[in-house]
């Protein structure tokens, strides 16, 4: 008895152990989580090989790259991670903006500027995307922008340009939608539901510039109140979204918007410029795609779309880190990275490299992208709110609620501004002094 | 005889649904790419191939994900074993005081859902420091109120005979059960082992929340990870799916007997 | 303390050891917890009182996940219970080809949670999926709220149909040959045998299934995870879903500990009833 008991301690002694693995000697690791899969994640991979093999072999530095989902799962493991255990946070992780509220609040953030990281050679609207109170948050490295896709053949077949505002959307829907003899939508106009991302620029370009909520969207500090209500913006963007809708060529569908696009059933979806080269190859030469500014929800609405795309956060701040965040968004680094991704280079050393001019040439779509970027207000920057996650679904549903007839605009609006002054209220009250 | 045929029809209708699923899949992983974003939806592949295999197998992590799967499932199956048997054993041969509240106390966890204990049970493991390890995946499922009434339940219909004959004997307990309860209880300990190990290499939420290293990731939160589908191999995810159900088949179909007289001597008590 | 106690405690203390470090000191800690003010990262920053439990029940997700889940199960529900009842009464008689319709009926237990919500995933995928072909439909059964929950429902029979057929299966054939024959000589047809006389013979082993069952359904989350992340707009986050979200993606340490709370309450509520009516049940160890 004895014995089994005492087998069995020792099994449960060695199970860390056998989990430890082999242990590098001098070399010192830095483990970055990532969000990058398919095309961008072998380009990643290539990314890092390629230290491993040059810079880092010489300086005695291993990336160690970590595939943990989406940019929302990696916030989630990192968050876990810290509650938990601060040692088991990466070195880096690459994450979007709905990451940053809790970056900001977070005492285990190492920021850009604590670093002492020189970022004047990088893109100024990327760095504003992820700029705070507290300093830079995290470090550019994929630069991203909402893009409208549209069928160009079609558009060209009928002598139209891609709409300026969402009513002229509404004045050419039946023209570009179609609809076979028993009167089914064969062919939508615009296929989504914008939530989250969409909305940033629907509601933030309003009136040159709006915010969702106080604090410049929670840049300026943890927000506290909701904004996109009492200043009408959402219920504009709902007017003219219903307008839409009520034409019966809106596919509110949530999902699979650019498998409907490649498949010739919608006219116009809005999508990230990271999404291009997927876009492309599912479209593969069907029809010609056509990139255009995002529609305007009215005339006042100027402000263009907010910066997104992933920043690197770090959690350790090492000579090594310094050194993989300098080679990250570096010339050479950043070039091969725009062109296998379609995100917009953050380092602007390139801008003027003829390689980098011939690649926009020869990629007007892309380059519609830098141009919007430009078109755009700095200041009209990413949403950052607790429970993003959730929001985002929320934002959806009432949306969509919306353009499908199931709640009236008054109610979705209160809905929204409730459900976000609630998780604002929250959040304060169990992590704001 | 009508009966007999009405049966069958309904058999083979049941049958033609629970196997759809699997059997699709499995046709999917001999898909082109072209077959996922085809006009109609394809039933078998327009020109069956061996490279969405050669794509699953070629992924520098999957070798890894399974190798973990099979030592996280056999550490699972092997340590759940070794618990259940002796609290069994203490319960059915022994006398002790606070019996009763022990095994109600032990009994009791099956009511407290795990699924709602995740976020607690993360922060144990982180503070045991033991986050990326196999112990980490294993140990929260070691015990399992429900195997330790399966297997109760089968050591008390055991007659006394066996352990006092074992005792006069001079064996000490630890050779009994080894050497008498177990061979005789073979086919209930293979069964829970099997049960232990299946549930263990199937399970996926716990195992993505306390992984985060590629390195000591389970199959299962792996494949759901593995990004074929993003890079537009989505033959690959199939093959990499087909893979590791194979494998499993072939031991259901062995374990079968066994299994299904384990799991039904708990009910029918 | 007596030689032979210590003996038996030292056979017991590996379950009891895990029993308590993953069942009850969870338990403590989210009970405790949820009457707390805690932050992301543990920090108390004071008593709550009552007021974690109020905002949980004004939280327009929540409840809206509590509608969710009780859909599932009742879509879930009946579809498992007809389907494992269907196939195990089609294959309670042995016959040439049963050992092969058995081996089906039981391959779902080979195929993981993962793989089959993957499957799933691609057979209901988009206008121009397989099942829509086979049902000539062009539903987008995954883009839907109505048609999503459903998949899921289905995906959940999946999951559990393989233990729920052997139990089932096991109970008819337990019913003594004797009882089979007096019927068939009373002139019963196979029907009739099945509904007035096998059935209600295993009740007692439909209603275990039926409770694991209930269980399944109410604590399902890793599912809808890999199917639908909960949508679309929401309409298949359930409770567990749900939980997930706010512990692990929100953070938010006061809807964790509340859901913990109440659903371990929830569950033990129904077992005391259940222990009530059947009090001798532990009499017998």
């Amino acid at each position: 008895m004895k014995r089994t008991i005492a087998a069995l301690l020792i099994a449960a002694a060695a199970l860390p152990l056998i989990a430890m693995g082999g242990s590098e000697s001098g070399v010192e690791t830095v483990t970055v989580w990532h969000s990058n899969s398919g095309k961008a994640g072998a380009a990643f991979d290539q990314i890092v090989e390629d230290f491993n093999a040059t810079i880092g072999k010489e300086k005695g530095i291993e990336i160690e790259p970590v595939y943990q989902g989406l940019a929302n799962d990696v916030l989630t493991k990192v968050k876990a991670a810290a509650s938990a255990d601060l040692s088991s946070l990466p070195d880096i992780a690459q994450m979007d903006a709905t990451s940053c509220l809790d970056m900001m609040n977070a005492d285990y953030l190492i920021t850009i500027d604590e670093l002492g990281f020189d970022t004047s050679i990088l893109l100024p609207q990327a760095v504003e995307a992820f700029s705070s109170y507290k300093g830079l948050l995290g470090l550019p490295f994929s630069c991203s922008l909402l893009l409208a896709y549209y069928d160009k053949t079609l558009f060209d077949s009928l002598g139209l340009e891609p709409p300026r505002t969402l009513d002229e959307l509404t004045g050419i829907a039946p023209l570009i939608g179609a609809k076979d003899s028993s009167g089914k939508v064969t062919r939508y106009a615009m296929a989504g539901v914008p939530t989250t991302y969409e909305l940033g620029a629907f509601i933030g370009a309003q009136e040159g510039l709006s915010y969702f909520v106080d604090n410049e969207n929670g840049h300026a500090g943890t927000p506290t109140e909701v904004l996109f209500g009492k200043e009408g913006t959402f219920r504009n963007f709902l007017e003219h979204w219903k307008k839409l809708a009520d034409t019966g060529y809106l596919n509110s569908i949530g999902s699979g918007t650019t498998t409907e696009f490649a498949a010739g059933r919608t006219a116009i979806i809005l999508a990230s410029s990271s999404s291009l080269t997927r876009i492309l190859a599912d479209v593969s030469g069907r029809f010609e795609v056509g990139t255009a500014f995002v529609p305007m929800t009215d005339e006042d609405a100027t402000g263009g779309v907010n910066i997104g795309g992933d920043a690197l956060f770090c959690f350790s701040g090492s000579d090594a880190v310094k050194t993989v965040l300098g080679y990250l968004t570096s010339p050479d680094v950043q070039m091969m990275w725009a062109k296998e991704t379609g995100y917009i280079a953050v380092n602007t050393g390139i801008y003027d490299d003829p390689d980098y001019i011939g690649f926009l040439k020869e990629n007007p779509a892309y380059s519609k992208a830098v141009e919007e970027m430009h078109a755009s207000n700095p200041k009209v920057v990413g949403i950052w709110l607790p429970s993003a996650y959730q929001i985002y679904y929320s934002f959806q549903s009432n949306v969509m609620d919306v353009a499908e007839g199931n709640k009236s605009i008054d109610q979705a609006v209160d809905d929204m501004v409730a459900t976000v002054q609630d998780a604002l209220d929250t959040y304060a009250a169990a992590n704001i002094d | 005889m009508l009966s007999r045929i009405s049966r069958a029809a309904a058999t083979i209708f049941l049958a033609a649904i629970i196997a759809f699923p699997l059997l699709y899949g499995i046709s999917m992983s001999f898909f082109t790419n072209i077959d996922f974003t085809d006009t109609e939806a394809h039933f078998i592949s327009s020109a069956p191939t061996l490279r969405n295999f050669m794509v699953a197998l070629s992924n520098r992590h999957y070798p890894r994900f399974i190798l973990n799967s099979f030592i996280t499932a056999s550490l699972s199956a092997i340590l759940r074993t070794a618990v259940t048997v002796m609290a069994a054993f203490a319960f059915s041969h022994l006398r002790f005081r606070f019996r009763r509240e022990i095994l109600i106390m032990l009994l009791g966890t099956m009511f407290i859902p795990a699924d709602a204990m995740l976020y607690p049970n993360y922060r144990t493991i982180a503070a045991l420091g033991l986050l990326d390890t196999y112990a980490a995946i294993v140990l929260p499922s070691v015990f399992s109120a429900s195997a330790l009434i399966l297997m109760l339940g089968s050591l008390l219909s055991l007659s006394s005979e066996y352990y006092e004959a074992a005792r006069i004997d001079g064996a000490s307990d630890h050779a009994y059960i080894m050497r008498i309860l177990c061979p005789m209880m073979q086919s209930v300990v293979a069964a829970l082992f099997l049960q232990a190990f299946i549930i263990s290499f199937n399970s996926y939420l716990w195992p993505l929340l306390v992984t985060n290293r590629n390195s000591m990731r389970t199959v299962q939160v792996g494949i759901t990870m593995l990004g074929f589908a993003d890079g537009g191999e989505y033959g690959a995810e199939f093959a990499a799916i087909t893979l590791i159900v194979l494998p499993f088949l072939v031991l259901l179909g062995i374990g079968k007997k066994h299994i299904s007289g384990y799991l039904t001597s708990g009910v029918n008590r | 303390m007596s030689k032979r106690n210590l003996k038996a405690y030292a056979y017991l203390a590996p379950a009891l050891l895990l029993a308590i470090l993953f069942s009850y000191i969870p338990l403590a800690e989210s009970i405790v917890s949820s009457f707390l003010r805690i932050s992301q990262n543990g920090a108390v920053r004071g008593f709550a009182g009552l007021g974690n439990y109020a905002g949980l029940f004004r939280s327009e997700a929540f409840l809206r996940s509590v509608g969710h889940t009780i859909i599932f199960a009742l879509l879930f529900l009946p579809l498992n219970t007809v389907l494992t009842i269907a196939a195990a009464a089609a294959t309670r008689r042995k016959g040439k080809w049963t050992a092969v319709a058995e081996f089906i009926f039981i391959s779902p237990m080979a195929v993981s949670l993962a793989a089959y919500a993957m499957i799933f995933k691609e057979m209901f995928r988009g206008r121009v999926s397989i099942i829509s072909r086979i049902l000539s439909t062009d539903i987008a059964w995954l883009e839907s709220p109505g048609t999503a929950m459903l998949v899921l429902a289905m995906l959940g029979v999946f999951l559990d149909f393989g233990i729920d057929y052997i139990l089932i299966l096991s109970g008819f054939r337990s019913i003594e040959r004797d009882v089979l024959d007096a019927a068939e000589l009373d002139g019963a047809g196979s029907l009739r045998m099945l509904f007035s006389i096998e059935l209600p013979m295993i009740r007692t082993i439909i209603s275990a299934t039926i409770f694991m069952a209930v269980k399944d359904a109410l604590l399902i989350s890793a599912p809808v995870m890999i199917l639908t992340e909960g949508g679309p707009f929401r309409s298949t986050e359930t409770v567990m879903y749900f939980y997930y979200l706010e512990a692990f993606k929100s953070g938010n340490r006061a809807v964790e500990s509340t859901i913990a709370t109440l659903s371990a309450a929830v569950s033990m509520l129904s077992m005391a009833l259940i222990a009530i009516r059947r009090k001798h049940a532990l009499k017998d160890i």
